[in-house]
């Protein structure tokens, strides 16, 4: 097939390039850039705007070094992604090309990676519980397959470690790790750590490091979700880990700045609430096949930054990870109410219960820091409150049961408070209060 | 418009969903158009007509596509269809569930699960029989908006209209009563113009022109929400308007789905607008197991969504909250009392934003259009309640607004076109308390409660004392709180604990009706009026204040177990008994 050619690139900016007038392009067809006298393939880039006078591509491996003499080869489609079996235990790019030194990769199908909405008809409503191991997860917020749920954590928390930490504990057929802007020592911590749980050989890992190029980073979510979205179709339960999607958000501000959007807040577009959407999404337990669980990672300095607070407003829920400890009270997980009315009788009481003493607490250090919490119960609270961040919001200890995540609830409680002071009900108390060691099977 | 010359254009601008085309003849602002891309046509409405720099005879004209443009390259086909964005009106609208643009969900996904440029599938079901009944016969003159006849939809009866368009006409010939589908013609009207027109049990109506009321009306009629903290001290009436903001995670959707299945009214229309898919689903499909508070009939007989959902095209999302309050007019011209559920609105002003960004406006506040608050006031307005139909338009929209911060333009303009005021804190969702309506700072109604004005405004007086207490306690401590302001702490804390605090998912605590809220009141109104005398022998004021939250501990605990149980007459009756023996301290003389 003879393709068509462009021989002359009118303006070249970061990341972006244009052509003068209308060489036939459709909107987001992807195009070749050629090595003008040698044809040798250059990078691959995207129609994002055309009008009859100029056509704008934003290329994938970066404008550095392209010449003006550049040919622009046209491929008439949009990007697609490859999907193959052979992809697990592979690393890719953000468009889907091996970047882990190994042989190529003969594709069985080529995907469409414009993320076309599922018909909400075609979801069911989630109810299976995803168990992670974790107190403050298991205990007080639930998941559930198909989620979708970001950890939000300062840059310098463990939020790598806590993705991959669930991730080794869910129970998923195949893990799509989509790393966009990561460092190089992250990258390498995932895949140390997917090889020693033996999760390799059901894994695919796309990654895009610092300093790649920006577009690269801009579709990779993308084309893993595409790959992801696929197994689910096939009836397989994907787990997705994106991190760090902040990363993302702020590839997405730079592209829409070179391309002279008028920037809402803190200079991304308007349309991050939507751009942020499309992608999570993705995640859905779909009626007759698999399900695809989505699990981010938003580094931040503030929750009321663009991007965790854009974030928050469509996943449900979010992990809140501050001072190594994930918290109780930003965390949520919003289909919690799925899943956790038919476990242990206990279960939803005590997390109320165990919350609500722990926002009086709350209080009563606030009170403290400024010499007011000088009543016998305040000082109860503080001691409860200490209990509760040490034993309960701390997600790196030994895996626990929900069973015995809930008998170490009993444990801090009963060890601070009388039955009375707790607002459970007596039938409760009654039934755990004096709960021996001996009779837990301990 | 002359239908037989066929005006169309072509694109010479393409940009995400805001494209240009040259037309060849004339194009009328607002009018939908379709773009030919690849073999399929999209949807796409005129936003503006601009001048041509290249031909000072023909213009350009800017579209908003409602579809995913990829594939669309210069000089793709534009054809005008000269009818503004418009909504299908008629017999089985309820219990349908919808995109943004009133596709019908379940019919598209028997072409495929996932949403596809170009896939289109009728609004209403166009196999299935209504028993028409005539109510007019040949000769008779009518109006648009006069009935011609009815259908009996579920438990309703569904009247069949003139479209309102219409001015004065005649009837030539009306079916007798039968079986018919909404594709045949059930009528033949003439106009002035004595040029005949076919009427079926359905018709269309632009969407941006509200549907007339018989006679407006001051909302009056308070509605049992079900929510405690709502209809005791921030009520909306049947026709009324409340904005309904908060952070993420602070409760909206809980609350927005307790509305759903408690409110009480005849029809709940949902307009899922740019949020997430999940949530729609969970209500189409479970909430179709629960029983209508009213009927007893499924949830669904008495509901239409709207699944505009964050996923989907932005620019659908402005059309979707307009279809759904046209929808909801229309029932409400019908006689019915209509709550507009439209969630969220800030995802609607975004969408308003996003496409101004594109067109190059000058931006306001936060990149939204300067004239966002007018915006947002003239869909307000469009509630209302109706005397002359009887029926009424409820309309609560949330807000979410970034960063949580109440002070952004969306809900600024809300507070200001609403009648009440539901605003979320995050101080009480990280607490926990469920809904986290701040009952202090963020609560506002212009309606009548189901209690007397003093009685709601004696518990708003306690509980501001009872949180200044809660102030003094966190700055200088409890010790220096004298006694009866600590009771007055223990008062206040436990109408929040009992009262304003609701189990969204427990069976008899999610829902409180009129009579029981009247039971609460009583015994709220006894516990806030009596000064109780806690003594301890040995003087000790601290102990004292130990053993007073003790007391008050119990007392939540009862209280709470009362909540959760109580459902006789008699057990009814135990609360006020109970506040009673409370305040008198009669069990511990």
């Amino acid at each position: 097939m003879i393709r068509k050619e462009i021989n002359r690139i009118s303006e070249v900016g970061k990341a972006l390039i244009s052509v003068e007038g209308n060489p036939g392009v459709a909107l987001n067809h992807v195009v070749e850039l050629l090595e003008a006298d040698t044809n040798q393939s250059l990078s691959f880039a995207k129609a994002i705007n055309i009008t009859e006078d100029t056509t704008r591509f934003q290329v994938f491996n970066g404008t550095q070094g392209l010449s003006t003499k550049t040919k622009i080869r046209m491929h008439e489609l949009p990007l697609t992604a490859g999907f193959s079996h052979k992809m697990l235990g592979r690393s890719f790019d953000g468009v889907g090309h091996v970047n882990d030194g190994g042989p190529d990769i003969l594709f069985e199908k080529e995907l469409s990676t414009r993320l076309d909405t599922l018909n909400p008809t075609a979801r069911l409503v989630p109810k299976q519980p995803l168990w992670t191991g974790i107190p403050m997860i298991d205990v007080f917020n639930t998941m559930v397959k198909s989620q979708k749920i970001p950890i939000f954590a300062g840059p310098t928390e463990p939020y790598n470690r806590l993705l991959s930490q669930i991730a080794q504990g869910a129970q998923a057929d195949i893990i799509i790790f989509a790393g966009i802007g990561l460092k190089f020592d992250e990258y390498h911590y995932f895949k140390e750590e997917l090889s020693k749980s033996g999760n390799m050989d059901k894994t695919i890992m796309f990654s895009h490091l610092a300093g790649d190029s920006q577009i690269k980073g801009l579709m990779l979510p993308d084309v893993a979700l595409s790959v992801a979205r696929e197994f689910g179709d096939q009836g397989k339960d994907v787990l997705v880990l994106l991190t760090d999607m902040t990363n993302w958000s702020n590839i997405l501000r730079n592209v829409a700045n070179y391309q002279d959007m008028i920037p809402s807040l803190q200079g991304y577009p308007g349309s991050l609430y939507s751009e942020l959407a499309k992608r999570y999404e993705v995640a859905a337990d779909i009626d007759g096949a698999g399900s695809i669980t989505i699990i981010g990672a938003t580094t931040m300095e503030s929750l009321e930054d663009p991007v965790p607070d854009n974030t928050g407003y469509i996943t449900e829920g979010q992990f809140f990870l501050e001072n190594g400890k994930l918290k109780l009270a930003r965390s949520l997980s919003r289909l919690k109410q799925q899943v956790n009315g038919g476990t242990r009788n206990d279960h939803r009481a005590v997390m109320t219960a165990m919350a609500s003493l722990l926002a009086d607490a709350e209080k009563a250090y606030e009170a403290a820091e400024v010499g007011a919490a000088n009543d016998a119960f305040s000082q109860k609270l503080l001691r409860y409150r200490k209990d509760f961040i040490d034993q309960i919001e701390e997600p790196f200890g030994e895996p626990l049961q929900l069973e015995a995540a809930l008998d170490l609830c009993w444990d801090v409680l009963r060890k601070h408070f009388e039955p009375i002071e707790t607002g459970l009900s007596k039938k409760l108390t009654d039934q755990y209060w004096d709960l021996k060691d001996s009779e837990k099977g301990i | 418009m002359n239908s037989n010359s066929k005006r169309t254009g072509v694109l010479i601008s393409i940009q995400d969903s805001l494209v240009k085309a040259r037309y060849n003849e004339n194009v009328i602002m607002g009018e939908t158009a379709e773009i030919l891309v690849e073999g399929k046509f999209l949807q796409a409405e005129v936003l503006q007509i601009v001048s041509d720099p290249k031909n000072a005879k023909l213009g350009i004209v800017e579209m908003q596509v409602f579809e995913d443009l990829t594939g669309a390259k210069i000089g793709d086909l534009v054809v005008f269809k000269g009818k503004a964005l418009s909504v299908l009106l008629g017999p089985g609208l309820l219990t349908s569930i919808w995109d943004g643009l009133q596709n019908a969900l379940y019919p598209l996904g028997k072409q495929d699960s996932y949403l596809k440029p170009g896939m289109r599938a009728p609004a209403l079901d166009e196999e299935k029989l209504w028993d028409f009944t005539p109510m007019v016969k040949p000769g008779d003159t009518l109006y648009g908006g006069h009935a011609i006849g009815s259908v009996p939809e579920g438990r309703f009866i569904h009247k069949i209209l003139v479209p309102f368009g219409f001015g004065k006409c005649k009837i030539q010939t009306i079916i007798e009563s039968s079986l018919v589908n909404i594709t045949q013609t059930v009528a033949i009207v003439t106009d002035e113009h004595n040029k005949e027109h076919e009427l079926k049990l359905v018709f269309s109506h632009p969407v941006k022109s509200p549907i007339p009321f018989m006679e407006r009306s001051i909302p009056k009629k308070t509605i049992s929400t079900g929510v405690r903290v709502i209809d005791l001290l921030a009520p909306v009436a049947y026709g009324g308007t409340v904005g309904n903001p908060g952070p993420f995670g602070a409760g909206k959707t809980v609350l927005q789905h307790s509305l759903c299945k408690y409110a009480l009214a005849d029809i709940i229309i949902m307009a899922a607008c740019g949020e997430r898919a999940g949530e729609a689903v969970e209500v189409f499909k479970d909430f179709a197991e629960l029983d209508d508070p009213s009927t007893g009939e499924s949830l669904m007989n008495r509901m239409c969504i709207f699944g505009n959902t964050s996923s989907m095209p932005v620019a659908a999302r402005e059309a979707s909250v307009f279809i759904a309050l046209t929808v909801g007019e229309y029932y409400r011209y019908q006689g019915y009392n209509v709550i507009l559920l439209a969630d969220s609105t800030s995802r609607w002003a975004q969408a308003l934003r996003e496409r101004s960004g594109r067109q190059g406006d000058i931006p306001g506040p936060e990149a939204f259009p300067m004239d966002i608050p007018d915006q947002i006031k003239g869909m307000y307005q469009r509630a209302g309640a109706d005397t002359g139909s009887g029926g009424s338009l409820t309309f609560i929209g949330t807000v979410s607004p970034a960063g949580g911060n109440f002070q952004e333009p969306v809900t600024q303009a809300t507070m200001d076109s609403t009648g009440g005021f539901w605003g979320l804190s995050q101080d009480r969702a990280d607490a926990k308390k469920y809904p986290a309506i701040d009952s202090l700072v963020y609560t506002n109604s212009v309606y009548d409660s189901f209690i007397s004005k003093e009685d709601r405004d004696q518990i708003l007086k306690t509980l501001q004392e009872a949180n200044d207490i809660d102030q003094t306690i966190s700055t200088i401590g409890l010790k220096k709180v004298p006694v009866e302001k600590y009771v007055l702490y223990q008062k206040g804390q436990t109408i929040d604990f009992c009262v304003l605090q609701q189990d969204a998912f427990h069976e008899l605590d999610a829902c409180t009706r009129p009579e029981r809220l009247q039971v609460i009141n009583m015994a709220i109104q006894k516990l806030i009026k009596t000064p109780i005398h806690f003594s301890n022998e040995e003087g000790d004021v601290e102990e004292l204040k130990e053993q007073i939250k003790t007391e008050f501990d119990q007392l939540r605990l009862w209280w709470k177990d009362w909540n959760a149980n109580a459902k006789s007459d008699a057990e009814l009756a135990g609360l006020p008994e109970q506040i009673e023996n409370f305040v008198l301290q009669e069990q511990y003389a």
